[in-house]
């Protein structure tokens, strides 16, 4: 007999500051497949995917304290850390591979990649291929390849305040397709 | 400020996504305090993100989840070595607490062991101590409580000054208890032996064996009549044992 207990979230946020390894365990049934989908979508490397997934669950698990309820929810505290984890991930991998720091206007990767729609676009970024090619661009640069809009603007040869105002813009219409 | 206006800027989508600037987010978390609608706004976009999220879940390995468990164990025995002291600390404090619960009741199950042992013994001492004193106000009273006790005061002669023993003497029922207040223990091959001295004739009244209990009142042999007593130091297995022959350590006249 399985009898799947459910918690509040300050119920869960409580029992895993006690380090409550049966709610930690609670949280992985219930938002892993979420959090390996956001980690899946930058790092695409599914063996990397999931040692990426562990890291974020260890450091969900040893840093349950920094987390701060009055700035936003378990979840999206925890796709944060996700998103964070696979992009230094992804960082870490390029600066493996390339000899050379390239400059990010030599990243083939992030002008081509992204225009064309993949077929294992799932989630956010399937619904990033929604937006027009511009602002999907710029929306995929900044939330799933972490660079600054300073970055971002070098690199489009942008200026930054154009850059602002069409990344709120994305996000704005992201907001009614999800 | 226009509220609605910020609220519909992507300032909201922005902050939740981690895409803001530490300045934005400062502002951010400062007007969620100030204004309810921003908060409400963040909440709802929010669980948007998490519906969205959790709709288009994959499913990770599957044994990922006993490899995070697996190093969740190992963490906690080498958690000094963790950068996150806040939450060293947390664990840290359960498990010392737990160890300190075990030896306390450790500790507390031996303290009653070793209560309940002395407790037993203080019984012992105590019942002891109680048989011992009525045995004693039993003398006491068999002394004191009848006026036709008489007393001697046995004095140290010049072979043991300090000596000091007492006999009283009952003239109705002609019982006779010696005291042995103070004397020094006899070597083993001899032993005291308590003469009562008539018209200077001496008497045996007993050979005195002398047991370690302190205040012992020995109940020797009867005397129908003395005017003396005296204790004399023997050798011990004498064949005739109605004269003293050893030297006298207490003496004391009626």
């Amino acid at each position: 007999m399985n009898f799947q207990t459910t918690y509040s979230e300050q119920e869960l946020v409580a029992l895993l500051l006690e380090r409550n390894e049966k709610a930690f365990g609670y949280l992985y049934d219930n938002y892993s497949g979420a959090l390996y989908g956001i980690v899946n979508s930058i790092v695409t490397d599914k063996e990397i995917a999931n040692d990426v997934l562990q890291n974020v669950f260890m450091n969900i698990w040893r840093k349950i304290e920094s987390y701060d309820a009055t700035k936003g929810r378990l979840f999206t505290w925890m796709l944060n850390i996700a998103r964070n984890a696979a992009i230094d991930e992804v960082r870490s991998k390029g600066f493996r591979d390339s000899q050379k720091n390239q400059s990010l206007s030599e990243n083939v990767d992030f002008a081509g990649a992204v225009t064309a729609p993949a077929i294992n676009d799932v989630g956010l970024k399937k619904v990033l291929t929604r937006l027009k090619g511009e602002l999907r661009v710029l929306v995929d640069m900044s939330y799933f390849q972490g660079y600054t809009h300073e970055e971002i603007s070098k690199a489009l040869n942008i200026p930054l305040g154009t850059v602002k105002t069409r990344i709120r813009s994305a996000l704005i219409q992201l907001r009614t397709m999800i | 400020m226009n509220v609605q206006e910020y609220i519909s800027s992507g300032m909201v989508e922005s902050y939740v996504l981690g895409l803001a600037s530490d300045e934005e987010r400062r502002e951010f978390e400062q007007l969620c305090t100030q204004h309810p609608e921003v908060l409400a706004a963040r909440t709802a976009f929010e669980l948007a993100l998490e519906k969205q999220a959790i709709e288009n879940a994959i499913a990770p390995a599957a044994d990922l989840k006993s490899k995070i468990f697996e190093q969740i164990g190992r963490t906690g025995k080498v958690v000094s070595m963790q950068p996150a002291t806040a939450s060293v600390k947390k664990i840290n404090w359960a498990k010392y607490a737990a160890a300190a619960s075990v030896i306390l009741l450790a500790g507390s199950i031996y303290w009653n062991i070793t209560l309940s042992n002395k407790n037993k013994s203080l019984q012992t001492t105590y019942n002891n101590t109680v048989a011992e004193l009525s045995e004693i106000k039993k003398d006491i009273q068999t002394l004191t409580g009848n006026p036709n006790v008489k007393m001697a005061a046995m004095k140290g002669q010049q072979i043991s000054p300090s000596s000091y023993a007492t006999v009283y003497w009952d003239t109705t029922s002609q019982d006779v208890y010696l005291l042995i207040n103070n004397m020094p223990k006899p070597a083993s091959d001899k032993q005291y032996q308590l003469w009562a001295f008539l018209n200077g004739q001496p008497i045996d009244m007993g050979l005195i064996e002398i047991t370690e209990k302190p205040l012992q009142l020995y109940h020797v042999k009867k005397a129908q009549a003395a005017q003396a007593f005296a204790i004399t130091l023997e050798k011990k297995g004498r064949t005739d044992v109605s004269k003293p022959g050893g030297d006298v350590y207490v003496m004391g006249g009626l």
